[in-house]
């Protein structure tokens, strides 16, 4: 086994699958309407290509605009943070804000604006890779020499010419890896815009098949965006390699928390004056757009909502008990993807042929945007309360598993010599060194699984399972119930923040134990 | 003085490794012997093979051909029967772990994990005391190395082997090491092997010093050092002291030379 080339490997794993999916869709799930197999597939794409095609470019247009606008501002936000370092915590609170948002409510809010036609998906796609590429280029910016910016500023330039000398330049495959993540996290967002109602692409087209039951269908459009995000994905690391070939590819899933500034008072500045910044933002959103009162919440109105208003209580227990519904069903698919991400890559690190042969697999799943092939698990899972858990499940998995092992991989050599010079069995191996080694990656994949698992969760609701918060989210959506909506948005942000933050805090403290002098 | 350690014998032993399309030779014809409760030092040019030769011993790799043997035991033998301890220029520590809990990890790997007396002792015989419960990010490069030697013979080995321990150290952190090292040989009596790039090093504390020839690795040279233990610091000054550094290091500039010759006469 170990002498197989990896390509064959993949390329004999990839063609067993295949058969094996084929052989269950005619055989287990013939005419069960959930797995359609790879023959029927293509078949249907060709009978309906025009149709696939015309919305596949659509939807990869809106991706591309997305793509463009939302990148711009997060480099333009990263720079503006790096420059003028004061502000750094609150763009980082309102990038983070935005990565919190579930985008599927926030589509009708958006579609206020921009009215019926292309621009909440866009407005989707861009918000949809803002805090990465925000992340990826102040990382970037960072990682600037100190030595180039010393020659900078022994010149007596200021921090301007060296951001607009040095940085910029530094940041280039910090960058390129932060664009990487973000062509596929565009797709997703324009898809998500497209679930809530546009006049064509691949969203709208999902929606429509999942009425009808069109099982074909929903398995072309789900394997057509795999390919094209992977396909963006690919794209631009051929870039980046093509760009600076110097440098190695950089990961971003590992990028550790910041670490907190001592003293009280500073701490409470860090807490409140994202808090600050994040309602300002949200008036001048309102502001701005001129939204109509009956559309337009504010923090007060949310606030009266929950808390005043005569119908507070219905609304409470309405808002949280779906909000405890989705809590506990997205938190099982977290946990099971996290603990089964860790399992994997310690069978992975113990049996290397299987790792040889399903790693380049679970590399291709962790660039695409699972969301957009929710569908599909709709459609095999069902449309009951595992739905939910198995997507959030699905989506933490893999960008898990792949950082997991590659920190497992990074266990540095001479620990293992150490280990081996003892004699040491595999299970000492693994909880002295490959287990510990993979605890920061864990951890920092375990905080950005927040939002997305909660993003995912919501899409599912929303969707199909007719449960939770995105179930009240949707039934707002179709009477116009803009105070819910709006409610269940802010709480729903709230507490993807939240979770965010606390896995952040158990992050710091287990750096600090574990590797100290790794966060910064 | 404590029980004796294993002797070692390796005779006519080659490795080559695959590296890209090619092959790289590391040695052939390597011959050593090391008596129980010797201490021998391992010196050569960069890249001729010493830490592939300490790896053979070690266990941790195995030879294309000739034979190891010690006491009737091969490298795998001892390594299984947890007998070797190894100190490498990188401490290795694990950085989760604490001064005494990562001395204990040998003994925890051997099965001798309540045996917190040993750990203590050793936290004492390398001169820790106060810093058990720190962690390898809060100490210096020198303290982090002392972890690691006692981590190596925390488990009391047959066979120490040390792959330039000292390497990424200060002269002077150097120096107070190898004392150390001295002392703490003299007190176990364990069967040692130093690789190391310094000939002051080597002729200072070890019983011999063998010289390498450049890739493919193979002793050229034999020096005895036969000055009297304990070793002090006045014997860096001596005449004899400097004589021994002259002609180790004059046998490594040979070995280093046959290369040039051996490529000439290739051309």
């Amino acid at each position: 086994m170990d002498r197989v080339p990896p390509r064959v490997l993949s390329a004999a794993v990839g063609l067993i699958v295949l058969a094996l999916w084929e052989l269950l869709a005619r055989t287990v799930y013939a005419g069960s309407y959930r797995l359609s197999p790879p023959t029927a597939v293509v078949v249907d794409f060709f009978e309906f290509r025009d149709l696939y095609l015309r919305n596949l470019w659509h939807s990869t247009k809106t991706a591309a605009w997305g793509f463009l606008w939302g990148n711009l501002a997060a480099i333009a936000l990263a720079g503006v943070a790096s420059i003028i370092p004061v502000l750094r915590r609150s763009i980082g609170a309102i990038a983070l804000t935005i990565f919190c948002l579930p985008f599927i409510a926030v589509a009708p809010i958006l579609r206020l604006i921009t009215g019926p036609g292309n621009g909440t998906p866009i407005a989707l796609s861009a918000l949809a890779v803002v805090f990465t590429t925000y992340v990826a280029a102040l990382l970037g910016f960072d990682l600037a020499p100190g030595s180039a910016l010393d020659v900078v500023r022994s010149y007596g330039r200021g921090r301007f010419a060296a951001f607009r000398r040095v940085r910029l330049r530094a940041s280039v495959p910090a960058m390129i890896a932060g664009l990487q993540i973000a062509a596929p996290a565009a797709f997703l967002g324009a898809v998500v815009g497209e679930f809530t109602g546009a006049r064509s692409g691949l969203g709208i087209l999902t929606v429509r098949a999942l009425g009808s039951l069109n099982t074909d269908r929903i398995w072309v459009i789900a394997l057509l965006s795999t390919i094209v995000a992977t396909g963006g994905y690919m794209a631009i690391g051929a870039l980046g390699r093509y760009l600076c070939p110097w440098s190695p590819a950089l990961d971003l899933g590992a990028v550790p928390t910041p670490r907190q500034e001592p003293g009280l008072v500073n701490r409470l500045v860090a807490l409140l004056a994202p808090i600050l910044v994040v309602f300002v933002f949200w008036y001048a959103f309102l502001w701005v757009f001129q939204i109509k009162p009956f559309f337009a919440k504010t923090p007060f109105d949310v606030w009266a909502e929950l808390f005043t208003n005569a119908d507070a209580a219905e609304t409470r227990s309405s808002v949280f008990g779906a909000l405890g519904t989705t809590l506990w069903t997205t938190s099982l698919g977290y946990v099971a993807g996290l603990v089964g991400a860790m399992v994997t890559a310690v069978v992975f690190i113990l049996v290397p042929w299987l790792e040889r042969s399903l790693m380049p697999l679970a590399v291709a799943l962790r660039s695409i945007p699972i969301i957009v092939t929710t569908p599909v698990i709709i459609l095999f899972v069902g449309r009951g309360l595992l739905t939910t858990t198995a997507i959030v499940a699905v989506m933490s998995f893999f960008p898990t598993l792949v950082n997991c092992y590659a920190a497992m991989r990074r266990t540095p050599e001479g620990i293992l010599d150490v280990l081996k010079s003892y004699d040491a069995r595999s299970v000492a191996n693994v909880r002295n060194a490959y287990l510990p080694s993979a605890v920061p990656a864990l951890l920092a994949s375990a905080r950005i699984a927040v939002p997305t698992s909660l993003l995912g969760a919501t899409v599912a609701e929303w969707l199909a399972t007719g449960d939770g918060i995105g179930a009240v989210m949707v039934i707002a959506f179709t009477r116009n119930d803009y105070n819910v909506l709006w409610v269940s948005v802010a709480v729903l942000t709230l507490v993807a923040v939240v979770g965010y933050w606390l896995v952040a805090a158990v992050e710091l403290r287990a750096l600090e134990r574990m590797a100290p002098g790794v966060s910064r | 003085m404590a029980r004796r350690g294993a002797p070692v014998d390796v005779v006519g032993v080659g490795r080559t490794f695959a590296l890209g399309g090619g092959e790289v030779e590391a040695l052939r014809g390597f011959d050593m012997h090391v008596p129980a409760g010797g201490f021998n030092a391992l010196i050569g040019p960069s890249g001729c093979g010493k830490s592939t030769a300490l790896r053979l011993v070690a266990g941790l790799d195995v030879p294309d051909e000739g034979t190891i043997d010690m006491d009737g035991a091969s490298p795998d033998q001892m390594r299984r029967g947890r007998r070797i301890g190894v100190a490498f220029q990188d401490p290795s520590l694990l950085p989760w772990r604490t001064v005494s809990t990562n001395i204990r990890l040998a003994l925890e790997l051997v099965g001798r994990r309540h045996d917190t007396a040993a750990v203590s002792d050793l936290i004492e015989l390398v001169g820790l005391q106060g810093f058990e419960k720190a962690r390898p990010a809060q100490l210096s490069g020198g303290m982090r190395q002392r972890v690691a030697i006692a981590r190596s013979l925390v488990t009391e080995p047959d066979l120490l082997l040390l792959d330039e321990p000292f390497g990424a150290l200060d002269a002077l952190t150097r120096q107070q090491l190898n004392d150390e090292l001295q002392r703490i040989w003299t007190a176990r009596g364990t069967t040692t092997i130093l690789v190391t790039h310094s000939i002051p090093e080597a002729v200072y504390v070890a019983d011999e010093v063998l010289v390498m020839s450049p890739r493919p690795g193979r002793v050229v040279a034999h020096h005895a050092i036969d000055f009297e233990r304990p070793r002090t610091r006045e014997l860096l000054l001596t005449d004899e002291f400097h004589a021994k550094v002259e002609a180790v290091s004059g046998s490594l500039h040979r070995s280093e030379g046959q290369v040039v010759r051996l490529e000439a006469d290739d051309s």
